[in-house]
């Protein structure tokens, strides 16, 4: 007998809120317990976090003074001058090479490889209902805002080109800022809390999402 | 020497997702700031599971330190509250479920049945809130998990779904299983 928005008999509710009620009350750890905890994260930050990400960005907003001997300072300048007729000869030769390999055809599938030597991966999401579509995966640290796919020309048809390096790596689309959706096309991945996201293998040999 | 901290801790203006940024970027910091926020949400689900407050400490440690090593795995980091609920709900439930074994193993049925008798007979309004604590103890942990979830925490059934990978009707089960159960166990108690 369903008699309530809690799918339970009335009565049965009533009793389990009577219940509930003195449940209810608050519940403080021993004082102690953020201190403990912060000791154990101190602890292990390092191989987790700190090592694996260095903060590049702390490292140029600090202020540093360096002081060059004006012998140092044409060495330096020679050395700044080397450095940018060589990048430009590297930029050179990376347009020349993909100039000489054409883009794959994307396929009708979420994620395309193009076979170039930046391994150029072109992510495509269908929804006519969609009015912004992002992608995270764990090539942006899944962090929000950073990628959007865009209205390709067709329909409902979304589209971004995202160079990723070789490997297995994971991703979803965001719709309309909120909602996560794991690509329809591609294989699945849950991790250990439950969370779906889908896989892209990216390689030299690699010619699909699987 | 803990109130200027506290203070400084409820000041904090940052949301969730900037304070996990900053986590992943190697201040340690951050993550307090972050436990204070969302520790005393966890705090009175884990009691009500475990039934102990020592318990409920160490499993909170253990959840707070998993969500620590899986931070870069929080997809949604303006939903963070959700996510690391559902770090607690599995450890507790991991936690009364082996507490639940070695009681099984351990602990003489009549023993159980003769405290139980004891407290039915103490009918006190005094001590009313510890027959509900023994009466939930003795639910099963599925079903004591999904009547602290909709009852006790008030989610609905969505949210528990989301917390803990179990469906709704399955859970709409459970709670009414729990609920009947506990009506069994309490009910001359609360209307005498």
């Amino acid at each position: 007998m369903i008699e309530n928005r809690d799918d339970l008999p009335t009565e049965t509710s009533a009793f389990a809120e009577r219940v509930a009620g003195p449940l209810r009350r608050p519940e403080r750890l021993d004082p102690s317990f953020d201190d403990r905890l912060m000791r154990r994260v101190e602890i292990e930050a390092p191989a987790l976090y700190a090592r694996s990400r260095p903060n590049t960005a702390r490292w140029w907003k600090t202020e540093r003074v360096i002081r060059l001997s004006p012998l140092g300072a044409v060495a330096l300048a020679a050395g700044i001058s080397m450095f940018v007729a060589l990048s430009t000869l590297a930029v050179g030769t990376r347009a020349w090479k993909r100039g000489a390999t054409p883009d794959a055809t994307a396929s009708a599938g979420s994620a395309a490889i193009r076979s170039d030597t930046v391994n150029l991966v072109r992510f495509v999401f269908v929804d006519s209902n969609a009015r912004r579509v992002e992608l995270v995966g764990d090539f942006n640290e899944w962090a929000k805002g950073t990628t959007q796919l865009k209205p390709s020309g067709a329909p409902g048809v979304w589209t971004v080109s995202v160079p990723l390096s070789p490997g297995r790596h994971e991703y979803a689309f965001i719709i309309n800022g909120s909602r996560w959706v794991t690509d329809p096309l591609a294989v699945k991945s849950s991790d250990d809390f439950g969370t779906e996201s889908s896989v892209i293998r990216v390689g030299a040999s690699a010619k699909s999402t699987t | 020497m803990g109130m200027p901290l506290r203070s400084h801790l409820i000041m904090s203006e940052q949301s969730d997702a900037q304070l996990i940024a900053e986590i992943l970027d190697g201040d340690v910091e951050s993550f307090r700031v972050l436990v204070h926020r969302h520790r005393d949400t966890c705090t009175r689900f884990a009691v009500r599971m475990l039934g102990s407050q020592a318990d409920a400490d160490d499993v909170l440690q253990s959840a707070f330190m998993r969500a620590y090593r899986g931070l870069a795995k929080c997809r949604d980091r303006e939903r963070f509250g959700g996510w690391l609920y559902r770090i607690v709900v599995n450890e507790c439930r991991t936690f009364a479920s082996r507490q639940r074994q070695r009681e099984l193993r351990f602990v003489n049925d009549a023993e159980v049945i003769d405290r139980a008798e004891a407290k039915k007979d103490d009918a006190s309004a005094e001590d009313m809130s510890e027959r509900i604590d023994f009466a939930l103890a003795k639910l099963p942990v599925e079903q004591r998990e999904a009547f602290l979830l909709k009852y006790v925490e008030e989610m609905s059934y969505e949210d528990m779904s989301a917390a803990t990978g179990v469906s709704v009707p399955a859970l709409k089960m459970r709670v009414k299983r729990a609920s009947d159960t506990l009506r069994r166990l309490l009910e001359d108690a609360l209307n005498d």
